[in-house]
């Protein structure tokens, strides 16, 4: 896998370089600002771009801009954003911005070396990798307003594995995750997916897309 | 850097031609003037002594010489001076003191003795008028409105020196904000990162191996409370947002149903009122949440003459205190831009948060 790095903070960046190169993830360029992004995904067409949030000149959310404007200039690009905090609009921009694998993960997650590893590997391949505060925060706002019983209607076990779902892990992680059997949790899968009365289906992406679909509909 | 080595400049001044010499003054005829009237005043005075002396005739032309030389000279002060309000006073007085003059002496070469000063009345008159113009000119410094002038003045002084020292203080808390992403929060996440690798090294000896994940889990924590903590000083949304993305995410996350309606600030607030705002509008929902809860909020926003408005509306019960709960110190905050906030509560009609402050922009 070819990866490239934009991070302002030399500190970090080399952290996640070292951290990727020891997982045979090739680092073919690294950046610290918005148009390092777009000058190397340019010259590099990498199979995924790790970009913070918070770069120079401005420090607000460029990093987020130049990721979904290199996604524009190069359909498919697989983006990783990693940021100091999650914010519910920034998740539906990227997920809104077009094809291709996105993550959105809190930056301390780099120390959770083998989820972290798992979500690179699955954004990098077009899949999701959301941050658990940002699922959390999508299911808020979907139980907060509406008066909405769909999920309500979930056991606690099952909202459990939702939330995993739209994460964006596999129903073999979500296993582990909870120590239970995989055929345990496809058995909550499918309760879940009866009960909110979405399209079954078997292809991990999309059931991460559906559930997502789902959460942002309130 | 450029700027090291950017040759020393000649100050552009040094090759221009020496500034043009100012005009002369208009010659000052004035000197002369009086010579030449006191030079015919004294012939006149000659030739009343060389015929003879008597009635003293000639102290009418020393008068007649006078009135010109005192017309020229008040003339020569008029224009010494760009026209203001107490240069016209002081032309006032000067002709009102000529024309005294002219009329007491008058009336000193035509009467014997003191009887009937004639001229009383229109020196009465004359002085009320330069009395009159000089209170008009002096009104601030009478004692009472000396006061107020100084109340003004301190009260423009104390709204800019408040301003600036907010201004100050939203700058301050702007770079620790920033201090403290790039500085603690990135060292933490680096720690993290170091103890996360560390940690897959050790998977051949589980109990060092959970000591440094315990150890990871501290500086998760550590990065988390110094996140709700740059959250609780602006939230980075606000500042890469505005105050609508800000206010809609704030409704989105509310635990009760709420629409916003912002419409789009044309330019932004300053960011002390920005944040002002938004902490005016988190309280308030926050309050819904706590005193009406389930009852469905209204946030509106809007910019009117250079002031934004913001009003929380709930569908709760009403009947809240106005003056309880966390809305004493928010009320402070508002107060301290020079806004207001009102609360409106009514048993059985809901409550009513308004505030209005200057964009300050």
């Amino acid at each position: 896998m070819r990866a490239v790095i934009v991070e302002d903070l030399a500190l970090l960046r080399e952290g996640i370089v070292a951290l990727l190169r020891e997982h045979d993830v090739d680092v073919v360029a690294q950046a610290e600002d918005a148009q390092g992004l777009l000058r190397i995904v340019a010259g590099h067409k990498p199979d995924l771009a790790v970009v913070d949030v918070r770069l120079p000149p401005t420090f607000t959310d460029e990093g987020l801009r130049a990721a979904i404007e290199a996604r524009r200039r190069q359909p498919g690009l697989n983006i990783l954003i990693l940021s100091q905090y999650v914010e519910p609009i920034y998740t539906a921009e990227l997920l809104e911005s077009g094809e291709g694998g996105v993550g959105y993960l809190l930056k301390e997650r780099v120390g959770e070396v083998r989820s972290f590893m798992d979500a690179v590997h699955r954004v990098a391949s077009g899949g999701t990798a959301l941050d658990r505060e940002v699922v959390s925060e999508l299911v808020r706002q979907r139980t907060g307003g509406a008066g909405d019983d769909a999920l309500a209607s979930l056991t606690p076990r099952e909202r459990e594995v939702l939330e995993l779902m739209a994460e964006g892990r596999t129903n073999a992680a979500i296993a582990r995750h909870m120590v239970v059997t995989p055929g345990a949790v496809e058995k909550h899968v499918t309760n879940i997916f009866g009960k909110l009365d979405l399209p079954a289906t078997n292809d991990d992406h999309r059931r991460v897309l559906a559930v997502l679909t789902f959460l942002r509909s309130a | 850097m450029d700027a090291d080595y950017a040759p020393t400049q000649i100050p552009a001044a040094l090759d221009e031609p020496p500034p043009a010499a100012p005009p002369p003054p208009p010659a000052n005829a004035l000197p002369l003037h009086i010579a030449l009237s006191a030079l015919a005043g004294l012939v006149c005075t000659i030739v009343w002594a060389v015929t003879g002396g008597g009635y003293y005739w000639a102290a009418w032309a020393w008068l007649g010489l006078a009135v010109p030389v005192l017309v020229h000279a008040i003339i020569r002060f008029g224009l010494s001076a760009p026209a203001s309000a107490r240069h016209g006073l002081a032309l006032h007085g000067m002709v009102t003191g000529m024309i005294c003059g002219i009329l007491v002496v008058t009336w000193g070469f035509t009467t014997d003795g003191i009887r009937g000063f004639w001229p009383l009345w229109p020196l009465l008159v004359l002085g009320v008028a330069v009395a009159v113009h000089a209170l008009i000119i002096y009104a601030d410094r009478l004692p009472g409105r000396a006061r107020e002038a100084q109340l003004a003045e301190r009260v423009g002084e104390l709204t800019r020196t408040r301003r600036g020292a907010l201004d100050v203080q939203a700058a301050e808390l702007r770079r620790i904000e920033r201090d403290l992403h790039d500085g603690a929060q990135a060292r933490l996440v680096a720690l993290s990162l170091l103890l996360g690798r560390t940690e897959e090294r050790l998977t051949d000896r589980p109990e060092e191996a959970d000591l440094v994940r315990r150890a990871r889990e501290e500086a998760s924590a550590a990065i988390g409370e110094l996140r709700d903590l740059a959250r609780g000083i602006a939230p980075p949304v606000l500042a890469d947002r505005g105050l609508a993305a800000a206010v809609e995410a704030l409704g989105r996350r509310a635990a009760t149903p709420v629409t916003v309606e912002a419409r789009a600030l044309e330019t932004r607030p300053l960011p002390v009122v920005e944040t002002a705002a938004y902490f005016v509008v988190a309280e308030g929902l926050t309050n819904v949440a706590k005193h009406a809860p389930g009852a469905a909020a209204h946030v509106r926003l809007a910019e009117e003459d250079g002031r934004l408005l913001i009003e929380i509306a709930d569908e709760g019960p009403g009947g809240a205190d106005a003056d309880g709960s966390g809305l004493t110190g928010l009320r402070h905050r508002v107060e301290a831009l020079d806004g207001t906030l009102t609360v409106t509560s009514v048993a059985g009609s809901g409550t009513t948060i308004h505030a209005e402050l200057p964009c300050g922009r």
